[in-house]
């Protein structure tokens, strides 16, 4: 009796680490297949935050579970269908990435001055932060919450380097030659939908048109700052995490590409 | 008066049209090329040429098409139906295992048939049906939750309800069931589940089984030793589309799907016998004729579940039995469908992963191709260069048509673990963020594989095709375009955008004089025609 009992204090513990390093090896392999297109493969960021700082939306394991299951209004982050134990399995590989780390310094700008960066160079010219702006590009609104800070400075300063599909741009040559630039709202096979920077919309029957041109670089052109104004500028945006609209709902993982 | 003769008093009024619901005798389906007039089986016939003797509606006028009627299904979700039609009468499902007969002159209904899933069923893989098979007066359908009915062609009374295998979550069906003889062959979906496939036939009548094909050859069966350890338990290869049958032969074609876990083949080693493979089996015993298989020891999803052509064409001089298939993994196979014997294999898409096929069929694979932790960067995508969009296959142009999906995926494995009712993937498969899938509508001639003409499309197309003798060839693309092409030339003559992605394959008919092109786009079935002074002007 007392060895069965002994035997079955001595179990448990070996199990539980074998099991946390199945499981921590499970969340890699989760975390790369459908997380690190959008934080990268250290979860330092891309596209989407670095994971290892301070995270907006807390950092306990059921805060990132909530992220994870329910995604993030306005930002790229959709929702995931993970089973139970794959998103356990996930949330521990993202604290393990997490510990030991120091987290990254706040942007050293100031955003007072950096918001005014933004206003004397026209931004809202083609960005929208609220309802202030122009809807013919990407709204900033909560693009401090969406993007990590380096890929905002890449933003900045060569915007070609990743395009948004949402803001692909397309130049059309008329069969009368006119000219029309523009971000593709939508395209089928025979007909195009182009929205120009004066905010209006543009239909076209593709095969009507004497030139389609898929633009390689982005819209927006690169911007050269001095280092101070270019850290106030990046301030300014990583501030920006404004108020979701009601109607803004997350997009389910299976239609994010 | 009797029903019978009351309906037989009817047929002779002169001014009503006929719609008395008919019986289909096995010949008649035989026939079905000279009878193009109907559309008999879900490929149209048994060789799934997709292609009817039917020219009214041509390369000259197909652009005054006009809608006839719209039949609203009310129903929503996927509607990927091929209507059959009889004697006036067009026989279809839609999603959620509904099921209808209308009047194909006016599209008003004359019955629905409902069938209800069991509370407690658990079907494996969602509600979509893809339509029914006919064979005397019956019609059958096969359920998400994996059984078989039979419904009653004139009332769309059930006749009987035959479960093939208990659903459990890994099971389910949803193509169009193929009927000959007195028999009923029905396939199930699930392979992503970690099931075990099955080939079943039924007996018309009754609704009993006759015989049974596993697609995984059990302990002490050839082939099982191409499944390490008991992988072959659950390892997939279902047989979820609808295959095709040769009579002269009594033999059955059927395409088989991948086997599982999808991505992560170290727990199954060996070629995984008969997954990605087609497989032909005698119609009265289901026993094994021949096999082939396309894609061995598969780590991308590549099921075989194309459509099984049937042509009977000169192979290098010599008039032969063939069997064609655009498949999955980006190669146009033909085989003798009498031996099995591998003739040819071409590549018809952007592919990746292998660097030829060897004179057995045999794929000699690229370095590097294996899905992997980090991701490894794969064309074709896991959908495919082809799919089960039907194909067609014109003998007034000797090509064949079918829609081409280009684009690759970036293949991700890790080891899976088996639990019941749960996904069998061994990891996922992503588009490379940026880069565009696209399609295109592709004419080829079968002999050579060489492309003759080829119409670029927006998105990767999950929409068949439709050949005619007016010279056109029909297909339906991904933003919902019905479209016709000149055959010959590939030249654009017609498109309409019907406001829905279609998932399915136009048909044509022929009804008092008039022929039809009918297509299922979202939840409604759309029939067209030409303008009756264009029929009569054709007439003169």
């Amino acid at each position: 009796m007392r060895i069965i009992i002994l035997v079955a204090l001595l179990v448990p513990p070996l199990a539980a680490a074998q099991t946390a390093s199945d499981s921590l090896t499970k969340g890699r392999a989760l975390f790369r297949s459908n997380c690190a297109f959008c934080h990268g493969a250290t979860a330092t960021g891309g596209r989407g935050p670095n994971l290892l700082g301070q995270l907006s939306h807390g950092d306990r394991d059921e805060d990132i579970q909530g992220v994870i299951r329910h995604g993030i209004p306005g930002t790229g982050m959709p929702r995931f269908r993970f089973a139970p134990d794959e998103l356990r399995s996930l949330v521990d590989y993202i604290q393990s990435l997490r510990k030991g780390k120091p987290a990254p310094p706040p942007p050293a700008g100031d955003k007072a001055a950096g918001a005014k960066i933004y206003a004397t160079h026209g931004c809202s010219g083609c960005h929208e932060i609220g309802n202030e702006g122009s809807v013919f590009g990407p709204s900033l609104t909560r693009v401090g919450a969406a993007r990590s800070y380096d890929y905002l400075k890449q933003s900045v300063l060569d915007p070609s380097a990743d395009i948004p599909d949402d803001f692909q741009g397309v130049t059309v040559v008329t069969a009368d030659g006119h000219r029309y630039t523009g971000v593709r709202i939508n395209e089928d096979t025979f007909t195009l939908q182009l929205r120009t920077a004066d905010q209006q919309f543009h239909s076209f029957d593709k095969t009507r048109l004497k030139q389609l041109v898929v633009d390689k670089t982005s819209l927006m052109p690169p911007y050269r700052f001095g280092d101070d104004d270019l850290k106030n500028l990046l301030a300014y945006l990583s501030s920006l995490r404004g108020p979701v609209n009601a109607n803004t709902d997350t997009r389910h993982a299976t239609e994010v590409r | 008066m009797n029903l019978k003769v009351w309906c037989a008093a009817l047929i002779c009024g002169v001014s009503v049209s006929a719609i008395c619901a008919a019986d289909l005798p096995f010949d008649k389906i035989v026939n079905a090329a000279s009878l193009p007039q109907e559309w008999l089986t879900y490929w149209g016939d048994y060789h799934a040429t997709r292609y009817r003797d039917l020219n009214q509606i041509d390369d000259a006028n197909v652009d005054r098409l006009r809608l006839q009627w719209i039949f609203q299904t009310g129903v929503p979700g996927a509607f990927e139906t091929v209507p059959l039609v009889l004697d006036g009468i067009m026989y279809f499902t839609a999603n959620n295992s509904s099921a209808y007969a209308i009047d194909a002159r006016s599209g008003r209904e004359l019955w629905r048939f409902q069938y209800t899933i069991p509370k407690d069923a658990r079907p494996c893989c969602g509600t979509l049906n893809r339509g029914l098979a006919m064979i005397g007066s019956r019609l059958f359908m096969a359920t998400p939750d994996a059984h078989l009915v039979a419904i009653d062609s004139r009332n769309g009374r059930l006749l009987w309800d035959s479960e093939i295998i208990p659903a459990n979550g890994i099971y389910g069906a949803s193509m169009a069931p193929l009927a000959f003889k007195d028999k009923v062959v029905v396939g199930v979906a699930g392979g992503e589940k970690g099931n075990r496939g099955l080939i079943d036939a039924y007996d018309a009548a009754t609704g009993k089984r006759a015989w049974r094909f596993w697609t995984i050859p059990a302990k002490g069966e050839p082939g099982n030793e191409t499944w390490g350890g008991d992988s072959w338990k659950h390892g997939g290869a279902p047989t979820w589309m609808t295959g095709t049958y040769d009579p002269e032969l009594n033999t059955v074609y059927w395409g088989v799907g991948n086997p599982g876990p999808d991505l992560y083949g170290d727990v199954r080693p060996g070629d995984n016998l008969y997954s990605d493979s087609v497989v032909a089996l005698d119609g009265d015993t289901g026993k094994l004729k021949w096999h082939f298989q396309f894609t061995p020891h598969d780590v991308y999803d590549w099921d075989a579940a194309e459509t099984p052509m049937l042509l009977d064409l000169p192979w290098n001089g010599k008039p032969r039995k063939l069997l064609v298939q655009a498949n999955r993994n980006a190669f146009f196979y033909v085989l003798d469908r009498v031996t099995g014997e591998f003739l040819m294999a071409k590549p018809f898409a952007r592919q990746t992963w292998a660097k030829d096929i060897d004179s057995k069929g045999r794929p000699v694979k690229n370095p590097g191709v294996e899905p992997s932790a980090e991701g490894t960067r794969v064309c074709p995508q896991s959908a495919g260069a082809a799919n089960w969009m039907a194909p067609s296959y014109s003998p007034a142009t000797g090509l064949f048509y079918f829609n081409v999906r280009e684009g690759c995926d970036v293949y991700y494995s890790s080891p899976p673990v088996y639990e019941e009712g749960k996904g069998f993937w061994g990891s996922i498969f992503r588009g490379e963020t940026g880069e565009r899938q696209w399609g295109r509508v592709t004419a080829l001639d079968p002999l050579t594989a060489k492309t003759k003409w080829t119409y670029k499309l927006y998105q990767a197309p999950w929409a068949g095709t439709l050949a005619t003798s007016g010279n056109l060839l029909f297909a339906g693309d991904e933003d919902g375009y019905l479209m016709a092409f000149n055959a010959k030339t590939g030249e654009l003559l017609w498109k309409i955008n019907t406001g829905n992605r279609l998932a399915t394959s136009p048909i044509t008919f022929e009804l008092d004089g008039k022929q039809y092109i009918a297509m299922p786009s979202g939840s409604v079935l759309l029939a067209f025609a030409l303008p009756d002074e264009v029929v009569a002007g054709k007439k003169k």
